[in-house]
């Protein structure tokens, strides 16, 4: 059964250490060309993205694979075709690595249940995105040497939020301190688990952390009556010069991106030292590199 | 097996309606219980040797879905009395979701025409609530109920507008059928396609609270006791619920209600795989509403025991979360599923449950094996067996239940003193 990433607790934590390490290698200009050479990987991407996609075709080309990038119309797969039937075709044409996205939680699971190759989740409906959670973690590790111990905050629409929820998943399995902030629509009704806490006010938790993540905050949550208005939201949860103040001087602010500027943060942030939004998006091509390698060649790969 | 005259011997009949658990005969001639006794002449009768088994009066169901007319790959009606027969039940009630709903007499005479063409065990319809089930317009109820409505119902969805529903009690509420709710807020309901609870949060599943039932519920019990029309709560799948209907209850609201075999076993937590296996409205909740219901079976607040059969063709279950339809097939793990949930209760509340409170609320033949009575009996028995979907005699092949033992099972179907169902014997 070749193996597959659909959340991080797809991987043991010895696995993630191992990814991390890979990744931080790949930074370090380890040779990577003819890890995956002429390995097919698919980007099936049913949601639009920019940032995402050319991030795993940049990965997999670096590895050596042959990438091919396809953005099927709407959510539709082909006519009167099964999930079944698309895995066991795209394997047929010699697809073995499949990324897909798409905009129901579980698609990639239900993908991979059939499909004989290896299929990367790269974001289901609001469920998971798990290589943005390990660009996080590698991020968070390169800065601090460590994950294990750290405070996290996470901010905004923790509901709907597939990278706060492999996120989650991931600094549980390392042993961070996950904070939730956020309005209580915007907020799991009655979550609770070990190592993460939930708070309403933001302004009390900004001493207290090493790390913010701000997650990008939708319009349609006001159509959608989970909230008043943006002005309230801003008054209470962005991160802004005033709030950046409170944040300890060694702490850094974290965004998965794509931000929305004068709603959850501010330029102000963009250009505080603090910010490590470019860091994220360069390590998250290592992370692909890497888990792409780990996944197609074994955890013995990366030693 | 036999027309005529069929003798029943040797097991313990366990009749609610009778005060009755103990070793008798039951003779059945012409259709009805002739003879229940010990000892009977066998004298021109074909022997049923229940011996070691247990006999009650014939389960009914009141809460089925057959497919026909209008999604015959689903199920039809022969497919469905079928499964009834090897589920143990001698007569089901039919909810009126098909295409077109079942919101005309001629439609329902249709229905009862091909049931009976069918044979098998009795077939009650059960007529719209609402003009194509829309919400929005009255159905003549007069005319439904003498076409053969046993009760009145728009199960599936909700009658959003409380004015229409208020209305549509009022009128008929001096007919005896009762109405039979299915209670979800639609708003509230939304995509959702599971319970609201840590568990779809974790799997990032759009979810809805137990408050969208909890909320009609209360909402059809206050116009049920303003209206004073007789009611029956289908599917009650929270300890809320179960709760407003004992308030109801001390207000002398005449209102009854029913709970599934899924329900009272599973929880929440079976969507681990993305698949809709376990989709169903109302959707499974937690384990604390799982064990309120089942209490409530024991302290005598759940009138009655309903499959909520739902079948569905096996591509349709396998789509995307999302899109596959709700539901699954019960009739044929009903009684087993009942008595894995509730392993101490006693058998003649159980029969209670399965035979006599649904008769008596729908008010039709059966639910007793007193003399005169029509000769609707299911034989059963404590004999642990596995649920192999693919043996259903339902069109419908998906159930949760799948590879679970259950500890009970039915032996035999008897409908008008026919065997309609025997287990290990071919079916006539």
């Amino acid at each position: 059964m070749a193996r597959s990433l659909l959340d991080l607790d797809d991987l043991s934590r010895e696995e993630i250490d191992a990814i991390l390490d890979a990744s931080a290698r790949f930074r370090d200009g380890f040779p990577a060309r003819d890890l995956l050479a002429g390995v097919p990987v698919l980007n099936l991407f049913f949601e639009p993205s920019t940032r995402t996609v050319t991030s795993f075709t940049i990965a997999a080309q670096r590895v050596g694979a042959d990438v091919v990038s396809f953005t099927p119309g709407a959510s539709s797969l082909g006519k009167g075709e099964t999930i079944a039937d698309t895995a066991l075709t795209l394997y047929a044409i010699g697809v073995r690595v499949i990324v897909v996205r798409h905009p129901e939680s579980g698609f990639a699971r239900r993908l991979s249940d059939d499909f004989a190759g290896h299929v990367i989740n790269a974001g289901d409906g609001t469920h998971a995105h798990p290589t943005q959670a390990l660009l996080d973690l590698m991020t968070l590790r390169h800065e601090f040497g460590r994950v294990e111990g750290l405070k996290v905050a996470i901010v905004g629409d923790i509901l709907h939020s597939r990278v706060a929820r492999s996120n989650i998943v991931g600094m549980r399995m390392l042993g961070a301190e996950v904070i939730l902030v956020g309005p209580p629509t915007l907020l799991p009704q009655g979550f609770c688990a070990a190592g993460i806490r939930i708070e309403r006010d933001f302004d009390e938790v900004l001493p207290y952390v090493d790390a913010v993540m701000m997650l990008r905050i939708q319009r349609e949550r006001i159509a959608t009556g989970l909230l008043p208005s943006l002005d309230e939201y801003t008054a209470r949860y962005q991160l802004n010069a005033r709030r950046l103040r409170a944040l300890r001087p060694d702490a850094v602010v974290m965004h998965p991106g794509p931000y929305n500027r004068d709603i959850e943060l501010t330029d102000d942030v963009l250009r505080d030292r603090r910010s490590r939004y470019a860091a994220q998006v360069q390590n998250g091509t290592f992370v692909r590199m890497a888990v792409l390698d780990f996944l197609v060649n074994g955890v013995r790969a990366l030693a | 097996m036999s027309e005529g005259t069929l003798l029943v011997r040797g097991g313990r009949v366990i009749d609610p309606s009778l005060g009755l658990d103990a070793l008798r005969d039951v003779r059945i001639e012409q259709g009805r219980i002739a003879a229940l006794g010990e000892h009977l002449s066998a004298e021109g009768a074909t022997v049923f040797e229940a011996e070691g088994a247990i006999v009650a009066p014939g389960f009914i169901d009141m809460h089925v879905h057959l497919r026909e007319p209008g999604q015959t790959h689903k199920e039809t009606i022969a497919t469905g009395l079928a499964a009834a027969a090897a589920g143990g039940f001698t007569a089901i009630a039919c909810m009126p979701n098909t295409e077109p709903a079942l919101d005309t007499p001629a439609l329902l005479r249709e229905v009862v025409e091909r049931a009976a063409a069918v044979g098998g065990p009795r077939l009650y319809p059960i007529a719209a609530l609402t003009r194509a089930r829309a919400g929005t317009e009255l159905v003549p109820y007069h005319a439904l109920a003498q076409a053969g409505a046993v009760a009145f119902s728009d199960d599936g969805t909700t009658v959003a507008d409380p004015r229409i529903l208020r209305n549509a009690a009022r009128y008929a509420a001096e007919l005896a059928q009762p109405f039979i709710s299915h209670c979800e807020d639609a708003h509230f309901k939304g995509d959702a396609v599971m319970n609201e609870s840590p568990t779809s949060f974790r799997l990032g599943l759009p979810a809805a609270p137990g408050l969208a039932e909890d909320i009609i519920v209360a909402r059809d019990l206050l116009i049920a006791g303003e209206t004073g029309k007789r009611w029956h709560i289908a599917h009650l799948s929270t300890g809320t619920s179960v709760d407003l209907v004992r308030w109801a209850r001390t207000r002398g609201i005449e209102a009854t209600c029913e709970v599934t075999p899924h329900h009272l076993v599973l929880t929440d937590e079976r969507f681990e795989d993305y698949r809709a296996t376990a989709k169903v409205n109302p959707p499974l909740r937690s384990a604390e509403d799982a064990a309120a219901l089942r209490a409530a079976v024991r302290d005598g607040t759940i009138d009655v025991f309903a499959s909520d059969h739902a079948p569905h063709a096996a591509e349709e279950k396998a789509q995307l979360l999302s899109e596959a339809p709700v539901g699954f097939s019960g009739l044929e793990i009903a009684i087993g599923a009942y008595a894995f949930a509730l392993p101490d209760l006693p058998l003649d509340r159980f029969v209670a449950l399965a035979s006599t409170n649904p008769a008596r609320i729908l008010g039709v033949a059966g639910g007793t094996l007193r003399v005169g009575a029509v000769g609707d009996v299911t034989i059963f028995a404590d004999r642990p067996w596995r649920v192999d979907p693919t043996a259903f005699r339902s069109k419908g092949k998906n159930t949760p239940f799948a590879g679970m033992t259950l500890p009970r099972r039915p032996l035999a179907t008897i409908v008008g003193g026919r065997v309609v169902f025997a287990l290990d014997r071919p079916t006539p």
